[in-house]
């Protein structure tokens, strides 16, 4: 089995999963409920095992081009669901989570592979500088769908009519709680992916910082994540204010992998 | 024959109902006197302030009227009374019906909890009278189990649908858990009472403010568990409040938006949730436009009352095919025992075949030793053994399926029982 065989079949499970999660919560059938456990476990192990595949005929950790990248985003994606449902029951973030997992997944099944065979890839700073990137996204995509859930049980609150998503999406303060802990822990990930990047680009250019446009956003989304981690450090309840800022910095981050694959090269390279 | 007997919300105004409810106490001399009186083995009595049910397991039509004949006569009624409202339930009806009844999907407020223990109760005092026998038995664990995973696998009784238990599960939806949380009450009535008790449970802190009368709200202080202070410090505990549950008989506002914008410069964005339950109201309705300051009235906490009335009913859907598996599964275990008295009768039948056959054969054979008494013994109960072993299996399954070839009078007549 190729891995792009074992992609096809984690794409064909997380399609089960992801069509279960909108249904058990848009349409309240349990349908699929039981097939749904076995998937995301049998997904999980399949996409692990294609990541493992993949690494073994690249020759470096799999995070060069798009097809890659997208795999490692929805493996960390699933990963970093099954981790907070374990810690902390979720199922709203199963709604999010597991149709992204097969979006990025799809996207990756219907890409070829970079075959790139660039001696910089061999370098040490890429797992490193990949891995806390690719599972900052991942917290970051956390604090982002809990934000949002956040602002829609606000409006539920303060509207007084409760539609679905007052029943549907967790308390406030798990919410703020939550998406406040995780953007910690994304702003963490970052800052050692900026700098690890930075030293890599050193080593490889002799120059820490280019300029590119990856670069500058990158940097922007740690602005606005400062500023998130501080205003919830001064006043223990983030609130309306964090939702928005760990809404807002996402799409930033997103851009920072999209520019990535877009580009098809890798950082130091790239300017 | 599961058979049940009795008067419900739906089919009986209250008056009805109560006048036919049976004394809790009362129960189980009543349940005597129907097993002494009418020969019901099994029988069990269910009265709730929206039901009041008999249970028997018996055959016949006879058991039905003597059924309703102590439901008239134990309340000095005439059959003609009660007739009117009046429900029977024999056989898969009365399984089904009461495995709804324990799964709260009969009742009044559909998902409430309580029927799960009135239902045990009713069972545990038949258990005591002793008139509880396997049917019923069986009745019990297998409408309970059911009852039980219904309220695992559905959200039916997860959303409240009083006022009290909305403006708690409202403050839940906004803090998560309550512990370290504080309560702040103006006015000391008994709704909000029943709300700060359940937050105060959760580990939330009670203040209580008082008003003309300190030393009321120095009581309801005492039972919180929390303090009381005077009516001047209102802004201060504004401030420091979670949750403020408001409910005075004042005839203004108590609750001003100033005060309230002054108590909010201090909170640093923390959340209020201010619960008016006072008419006429006692917080400004205006601050509602404030941010992070959610206002709800009592015409609020009705409306999530009834949003939840409707998410219950629609996760009742889910909770009936549950209760349908339940019951299609207790009916067929229930047909499969039909069978097994014929079974019981048919291997008595061999092995008596076998005896008499293994003495009309030793006549013939003259006298055997021991290793060859005991070669025959148990070659014949091979024989017999493995001959009956399919049937048997073949035939509970056909029971349990209700196949019409495990008839009990068929199988008799066929195999010469």
């Amino acid at each position: 089995m190729t891995a792009q065989v074992t992609l096809l079949l984690t794409l064909l499970l997380y399609t089960v999963v992801a069509v279960h999660a909108s249904l058990r919560s848009l349409a309240r059938s349990r349908i699929l409920a039981r097939w749904a456990h076995v998937a995301v476990v049998l997904a999980f192990a399949l996409h692990t095992l294609s990541l493992g595949q993949r690494w073994a005929v690249a020759g470096h950790l799999p995070v060069v081009g798009l097809r890659d990248i997208a795999t490692a985003l929805a493996w960390v994606v699933v990963l970093v669901f099954l981790l907070v449902n374990a810690a902390a029951r979720l199922e709203a973030l199963g709604l999010a989570a597991f149709p992204v997992a097969f979006a990025l997944t799809l996207v990756a099944s219907l890409t070829s592979p970079s075959g790139r065979a660039d001696p910089q890839l061999q370098s040490l700073y890429l797992p490193v500088h990949a891995t806390f990137a690719v599972f900052g996204g991942g917290a970051l995509f956390v604090a982002f769908v809990m934000g949002t859930l956040y602002l829609i049980q606000e409006r539920e609150l303060r509207t007084r009519a409760p539609s679905f998503f007052y029943y549907f999406a967790p308390s406030l303060e798990r919410c703020d709680t939550l998406g406040g802990a995780s953007a910690g822990v994304g702003l963490t990930l970052l800052t050692l992916a900026i700098v690890s990047g930075m030293l890599w680009s050193h080593a490889a250019r002799g120059t820490y910082f280019s300029g590119s446009a990856k670069e500058w956003s990158a940097v922007s989304a740690w602005l606005i994540y400062v500023v998130l981690v501080v205003v919830r450090h001064r006043s223990g309840w983030g609130g309306r204010r964090t939702a928005v800022l760990a809404i807002a910095g996402f799409p930033v981050v997103l851009f920072v992998f999209a520019w990535l694959t877009w580009a098809m090269r890798f950082a130091p390279t790239t300017s | 024959m599961i058979l049940i007997v009795g008067v419900s919300h739906r089919t009986a105004p209250l008056a009805v109902r109560e006048a036919l409810a049976f004394p809790s106490e009362q129960i189980p001399n009543h349940l005597k006197r129907l097993h002494e009186g009418t020969g019901l083995a099994e029988a069990m009595i269910l009265s709730t302030c929206n039901r009041v049910e008999l249970y028997a397991s018996a055959d016949g039509a006879n058991a039905v009227d003597s059924l309703v004949s102590c439901l008239a006569t134990s309340h000095e009624k005439s059959r003609a009374e009660i007739e009117d409202s009046l429900y029977r339930l024999a056989g898969d009806d009365a399984v089904r019906h009461a495995f709804r009844v324990t799964a709260s999907l009969d009742s009044m407020v559909v998902g409430e909890s309580q029927i799960l223990g009135q239902v045990k109760e009713a069972y545990q005092i038949a258990e005591s009278a002793g008139t509880l026998g396997s049917a019923l038995s069986a009745l019990r664990n297998r409408s309970l189990a059911a009852a039980k995973r219904v309220r695992t696998a559905t959200a039916i009784g997860r959303n409240a649908v009083s006022v009290s238990h909305v403006a708690v599960e409202l403050a839940r939806k906004i803090y998560g858990d309550m512990r370290g949380r504080q309560v702040l009450l103006i006015g000391a009535g008994k709704m909000s009472e029943i709300a700060a008790r359940q937050l105060v449970a959760g580990g939330a802190h009670a203040t209580v403010v008082g008003g003309r009368r300190f030393e009321r709200a120095c009581e309801l202080a005492n039972a919180l568990g929390g303090t009381a202070v005077p009516f001047e410090t209102l802004g201060q505990e504004l401030a420091r409040a979670d949750v403020v549950i408001s409910g005075t008989g004042a005839p203004d506002i108590v609750v001003s938006r100033a005060e309230v914008e002054r108590a909010c410069a201090t909170r640093r964005h923390r959340p209020l949730f201010l619960i008016d339950i006072a008419v006429p109201r006692d917080v400004d309705p205006t601050v509602r436009q404030l941010a992070d300051v959610f206002l709800y009235d009592l015409d609020d906490l009705k409306a999530v009352a009834e949003a939840n009335l409707r998410e219950r009913q629609r996760e009742a859907g889910e909770a009936e095919a549950i209760v349908e598996q339940s019951v299609r599964d207790y009916l067929d275990w229930q047909r499969s025992l039909d069978v097994v008295p014929v079974l019981v009768e048919l291997r008595q039948r061999a092995e008596q075949i076998r005896r008499a056959e293994i003495e009309r054969a030793r006549k013939q054979l003259g006298p055997l030793t021991a290793q060859q008494e005991e070669a025959v013994e148990r070659l014949t109960s091979a024989i017999v053994q493995k001959l009956l072993h399919a049937p048997s299996v073949q035939l509970r399954e056909l029971a349990g399926h209700g196949h019409p070839a495990a008839d009990a009078s068929f199988l008799r007549r066929l195999l010469g029982l």
